[in-house]
């Protein structure tokens, strides 16, 4: 018992240093809103010299329209060309030539839309015509301007992401380029171009090559979400389906970034060595001039009910992997840190129950990890499991194994000690997590966003003390169920049965 | 640019890829940055309402980083330590750096330091084993961990601030006295065998590893890698020992950073470590590198790939290397970052890729890798190739543009501050320069030496130091989708093997006198079971056991029913809690069935099945009536059998009975394995066991009770071989 009593004192000391840091950290932050609805949260971190920047979109690839998936991707990609200003040696001259690269489009797929009664060589023809005013666009094309500008001055961690339900472009500068990234930036949505437009949708295909049909990970995950879920968007995987993008056009493109980059739409995070008020005046200056915009519209597919268990399998010539997900509800929703705590349990660290039994004890995996908010966490989505067998086992153990955990997780009240295990690890994450400019930038707008406040990062400790043993159970009993599971697996392929 | 293919990134799986490359591309720049404007040049006529131009903006001068004080003492037992403050947040970490790395395995047991490195941590101290120590630390959300890697040795720790005395008792006791406990040397064994496994299922790590491989040489410690035999013969006494040579004060730095009093945390150490009084001889320098030739392209085959994934390059140099500021010039702009020649040229001109990118890799006390890497889609492998060996000629014939000059010391210079952007980067570079043996200015040195850097000398480096006719090219794809194939590059081209070798138990060397005491050995075995004769008048058996695996080995109970037909058919059927597994083999080929479906028996799979049938019950007996086979002897009462496919398997006997008391092999993935027999009872004239405890990597692993043995049914082969439908 001395043991016991020593931790929970321990506990409340880590409990009291996660409240002081709200309320020091609480005094770094500014934040305001532009009249065009363009969000900013501003954190002063001043002891060095230096400055990160993230711009988070609440758009990404589950806003893709059918037919056009990878277009939020593909926009992304284009938001690194430049600008009227940036990146071309004639605008005037680049623009007409980029028009023509649009006619020319027009009409080579005014032809092709005729299908088989389109004209074969007439077809060639303006495909020749098209690939000549691609060329002559590309006459005015200053390469890699608008990235080249950033790493000159001294930009490091420059890059951009595109996942299903955001998109963030980030990177570092020495804080006496502030401004610069204030005019780099806002000149990218103010007034974005859409050059070498069909170069860059070959490398976004490129991307999917690497990412997912050469990655077995990539490929069982993407089994997994399109058997998941039957009609939400979040079976889309965020690189877009492969002959999709390479029939993306620049239109398409435009008309995303005019439906989905809407300031009110967007979140800035500053955090560094910068002061609230200059970084204000550079927000009026740089991003006042964005035309406000009604909010992009609500996605309608609601994925239906589930009603039984789904088994999705891939041959590959990599040894086995194991997916296992149970459909469960928003990050809205009262349950979500039981979730959260749920993963704790099961999978974090060396004391995880799966790792203990699976990895540890019985041998039969290398590890278990567990993801509880999956793909994402705005509508209704997974609580997802990877299994990698170890040598000389096979996913069935594993998956028998795996159960086992699941069905006492669902029986037997969670330990005092393993409870309040979880909930420590959680305050002191959260502390460590305070550590980074740049992960502050890209975690800040995410709370903002999902929750209406970047404090959620804080207050969030508090709800999660709330969470008892009996929640564990409950939760665990009501979504772990054969109802709502999808298995995937990847293993060696076999004939098929005679 | 990129998407997440989301969250779930496996640790198990990162052992299998090649660790992380220091990548120097950026690594310095200024306390008082480089701020001169750049020059005017024309520009484009900007529209209306696009507000100013970028080249127009003033920057002030960048406020001057502030070094943090890093205090320095040698404690009395002579372990050196670096304190730091930093009270913004309330955390305690430290990290003892120790002189020590894989470059120091012995050939015949690579993987000694990594293993030493990973058991150090997890296999606890004397008071508390690795279990109870990770309670413990994630009780109260502290971790300590350890690893070594080529050049060093680590063992870390963070808590915070109210935890940090007693997880620094942890922290002394693990470094200066870890146990080592054999249950988690199993399971570190378990997981590098799995790393082993998967290391072709990802093509980046197999071009990364291959590349490597190739230019070091797979004969020294640079290039060579762990395989199952390495394991096997890995004991604890080897992990005690290594910790031994390399783990004592004065081989140890030890730098503490966080919400502490400098003064009180150094009064702390020298309390804390004052009984840690180990000594032990200086360790001696890594060994040298030297260069093979490997010059040429190399190509692995990977048949579930769309994208070739590429290495090009040969050996680089070290760090202090005179010309190093110039190099990393030369290769930014040759494939730094998104300016850089080969992304233009490859990715935004061709469209051909999505990475693409070069570096001059250097370590501080060998020559590292110069390297360039990416991937391309399959169909233009040998073009991308050819793109770029003409930029690496382009750059060493004609002069870089003053442009290009400008962006690459610039972003080195403007980035500088970066190296100072948080705390713990200036006592991390304070130790790993002192580790080494490089000045404490070495940072400074170099941005001098690339604010030096003229477009002269970025030529001279790229003459004198990339060489076209050394280049090693690694290619990991599809050779049948490349629209023109590597040949069309002019040099040779060469087939890398990713077969992944099996663990080899090598035959003892068979004299004379061990021959004939193996044949006596034998005869008297063979005497014992119930008679040669006998033996060999078993034509067909079956053998119906049950299979209790170890709470350990995942408690499971199977059913087994394995039914033999001379000369050497074999089937199996194995009942799981989830359904059926059957599979059949003839010594040559099989199949395998189970609840997905039917697949022939590939790879270990056949290798297993093939070793079941060697070491069968009645057959190995008989085995000096195999003119495959060699039988001698080990010992007074050990038969070791061998055949001419590399197997082998070693029979002790009981020395009263003669009976076979245990079989040890080396099977597959699963590492060694011993048999125990006990309890036997006669089926068709021969002894046979009912009793079978199966011991894999020194622990018990399954129970197995005989129910049943029927002799000469009469089996049929055509029913044998018969695949369930």
């Amino acid at each position: 018992m001395a043991a016991r009593k020593s931790v929970s004192l321990l506990l409340a000391l880590a409990s009291l240093a996660a409240a002081q840091s709200l309320s020091q950290f609480e005094k770094k932050v500014t934040e305001f809103t532009l009249a065009n609805g363009l969000h900013f949260l501003v954190v002063t971190r001043p002891e060095q010299p230096v400055v990160s920047f993230n711009t988070h979109v609440s758009a990404g690839s589950l806003h893709d329209p059918a037919g056009r998936t990878g277009l939020a991707h593909m926009f992304e990609h284009l938001a690194f060309k430049g600008t009227p200003s940036i990146g071309t040696t004639n605008w005037a001259e680049e623009q007409k030539a980029l028009a023509a690269v649009q006619q020319a489009y027009d009409a080579w797929d005014t032809e092709r839309r005729k299908g088989v009664k389109a004209e074969r060589a007439r077809l060639d023809s303006l495909q020749v015509q098209l690939q000549s005013a691609i060329d002559k666009a590309n006459l005015f094309v200053e390469p890699n301007e608008f990235p080249r500008i950033i790493e000159e001055n001294g930009g490091v961690g420059l890059n951009a992401t595109t996942g299903l339900e955001a998109t963030n472009y980030f990177y570092n500068l020495p804080s006496n380029r502030l401004e610069l990234w204030f005019l780099l930036e806002s000149q990218r949505f103010v007034r974005p171009v859409f050059r070498e437009f069909f170069k860059e949708r070959d490398v976004v295909r490129e991307e999917r090559r690497q990412r997912v049909e050469s990655n077995p990970q990539g490929k069982l995950q993407e089994a997994l979400l399109t058997t998941a879920f039957a009609a939400h968007p979040y079976r889309q995987m965020p690189g877009g389906w492969a002959s999709d993008i390479e029939n993306l056009t620049p239109a398409d493109a435009e008309e995303f970034f005019r439906t989905y980059y809407v300031p009110a739409n967007m979140t800035v995070c500053i955090v560094g060595d910068v002061a609230p008020t200059e970084v204000r005046r550079l927000a009026e200056k740089y991003f006042g001039v964005l035309p406000a915009r009604p909010l992009p519209p609500l996605v309608r597919t609601v994925e239906p009910p589930q009603e039984g268990p789904k088994r999705i399998q891939i041959y590959s010539q990599a040894q086995p992997l194991m997916f296992l997900a149970y459909k469960r509800p928003d990050q809205t929703h009262a349950d979500d840190l039981v979730f959260d705590v749920i993963s704790l349990i099961l999978s974090s660290g060396r004391t995880g129950t799966l790792y203990k039994t699976l990895v540890r004890d019985k041998k039969t995996a290398l590890a278990v990890v567990s993801a509880p908010t999956f793909p994402g966490g705005r509508y209704p989505c997974l609580f997802a499991f990877l299994m990698v067998p170890a040598p000389g086992h096979s996913v069935e153990e594993n998956e028998a194994l795996f159960y086992q955990v699941i069905e006492e997780l669902k029986t037997r009240p969670v330990d005092e000690a393993t409870l309040q295990r979880v909930k420590a690890k959680a305050r002191a994450s959260l502390i460590r997590e305070l550590d980074s400019n740049a992960g502050l930038a890209r975690l800040l707008p995410i709370y903002h966003t999902a929750y209406g406040s970047w404090k959620k990062m804080f207050t969030v400790l508090g709800e999660l003390e709330k969470v008892s043993a009996k929640d564990v159970l409950r939760v665990a009993a009501q979504y772990f169920t054969d109802e709502g599971k999808t298995v995937a697996w990847l293993t060696a392929k076999a004939e098929g049965k005679q | 640019m990129r998407f997440p293919v989301y969250l779930l990134i496996v640790a198990a799986l990162a052992l299998a890829q090649t660790p992380p490359r220091p990548s120097p591309a950026r690594r310095a720049a200024s306390p008082t940055p480089v701020d001169a404007p750049p020059p005017k040049r024309p520009r484009a006529p900007a529209p209306a309402a696009a507000g100013p131009h970028w080249r127009d903006l003033q920057f002030p001068a960048l406020r001057p980083v502030t070094l943090p004080k890093v205090e320095t003492a040698t404690l009395p037992n002579g372990m050196r330590i670096y304190l730091l403050e930093d009270r913004e947040l309330p955390l305690v970490n430290g990290v003892a750096l120790i002189r020590t790395g894989n470059l120091f395995d012995p050939p015949d047991k690579i993987g000694l330091a990594t293993l030493t490195g990973m058991v150090l941590r997890t296999g606890g101290t004397r008071d508390s084993d690795g279990d109870a120590l990770d309670e413990q630390l994630e009780g109260v959300a502290a971790s300590i961990e350890s690893g070594i890697g080529e050049t060093s040795g680590t063992v870390s720790f963070s808590a915070l601030r109210a935890d940090a005395e007693m997880v620094m008792r942890t922290f002394r006791d693990l470094l200066a006295a870890p146990e080592f406990r054999e249950d988690k040397l199993t399971l570190a064994k378990t997981q590098l065998r799995g790393a082993i496994a998967r290391r072709n299922d990802e093509p980046e790590g197999i071009a990364a590893r291959e590349f490597a491989s190739l230019v070091y040489g797979r004969d020294n410690p640079y290039g060579w890698r762990m395989e199952y035999e390495h394991l096997e013969r890995i004991t604890r006494a080897d992990l005690v020992a290594f910790h031994q040579r390399y783990f004592f004060p004065e081989n140890v730095r030890l730098a503490v950073y966080g919400d502490f009093s400098a003064p009180e945390m150094k009064a702390a150490l020298e309390k804390l470590f004052a009984g840690w009084t180990a000594k032990g001889a200086p360790v001696p320098a890594f060994p040298p590198v030297r260069t093979p030739a490997a010059a040429g392209v190399h190509l692995a085959v990977k048949h579930d790939v769309t994208q070739t994934f590429f290495e090009i390059g040969h050996l680089g140099g070290q760090l202090d290397d005179p010309d190093f500021a110039a190099l990393q010039v030369m290769v930014d702009i040759l494939g730094g970052g998104f300016s850089s020649r080969l992304f233009r040229r490859i990715r935004t001109a061709l469209g051909a890729a999505y990475a693409v990118s070069a570096a001059w890799d250097a370590d501080y006390r060998h020559p590292g890798l110069f390297r360039i890497s990416g991937s391309t889609k399959s169909a233009s492998t040998t073009d991308t190739f050819r793109a770029i060996e003409e930029e690496i000629e382009k750059i060493r014939q004609s002069p870089v543009t003053d442009e290009e000059l400008r962006t690459a010391k610039e972003s080195v210079l403007n980035s500088f501050v970066f190296n100072f952007d948080t705390r713990r980067k200036t006592i991390g570079r304070m130790l790993t320069y002192d580790y080494f043996g490089y000045p404490a200015d070495f940072i400074f040195q170099y941005q001098k030496a690339v604010a030096a850097v003229s477009k002269a000398d970025v030529q001279r480096v790229a003459q004198e130091r990339l060489k076209p006719a050394q280049l090693v090219f690694v290619a990991v794809g599809r050779p049948a989708d490349f629209v023109r194939p590597l040949e069309a590059l002019n040099r040779p081209v060469k087939t890398i093997d990713l077969t992944i070798p099996e663990p080899k138990q090598t035959a003892a060397a068979a004299d004379d006198a061990s021959l004939a005491l193996g044949r006596k050995l034998l005869a008297r075995l063979q005497q014992a079971l119930g008679g040669a004769e006998a033996l060999a008048a078993v034509k067909d058996w079956t053998e119906t056991a049950e299979f209790r695996f170890a709470p350990e080995a995942g408690g499971l109970q199977v059913t087994q029913v394995d039914r033999w037909l001379a000369p050497s058919h074999f089937r199996q059927e194995l009942v799981f809690p989830f359904g059926k597994v059957q599979s059949y083999c003839d010594g040559e080929v099989g199949w395998l069935h189970t609840p997905q479906g039917s697949a022939p028996l590939l790879g270990e799979q056949l290798k297993q099945a093939q070793d079941e049938i060697f070491r069968a019950y009645f057959w190995l007996p008989l085995s000096d009536r195999r003119e495959d086979r060699q039988v001698n002897a080990v010992d007074e009462s050990t038969l070791e059998i061998s055949d001419r496919a590399g197997r082998v398997a070693r029979l002790k006997l009981d020395p009263k009975t003669g009976l076979p008391a245990s079989l040890a092999y080396v099977s597959g993935s699963a590492g060694s394995v011993e048999e125990r027999y006990a309890a036997f009872e006669p089926a068709g004239g021969i002894l046979y066991p009912r009793q079978i405890t199966i011991v894999r990597g020194g622990g018990r692993f399954a129970d197995v009770t005989v129910k049943a043995v029927t002799v000469n049914s009469g089996i049929q082969l055509e029913e044998l071989k018969r695949r369930p439908i």
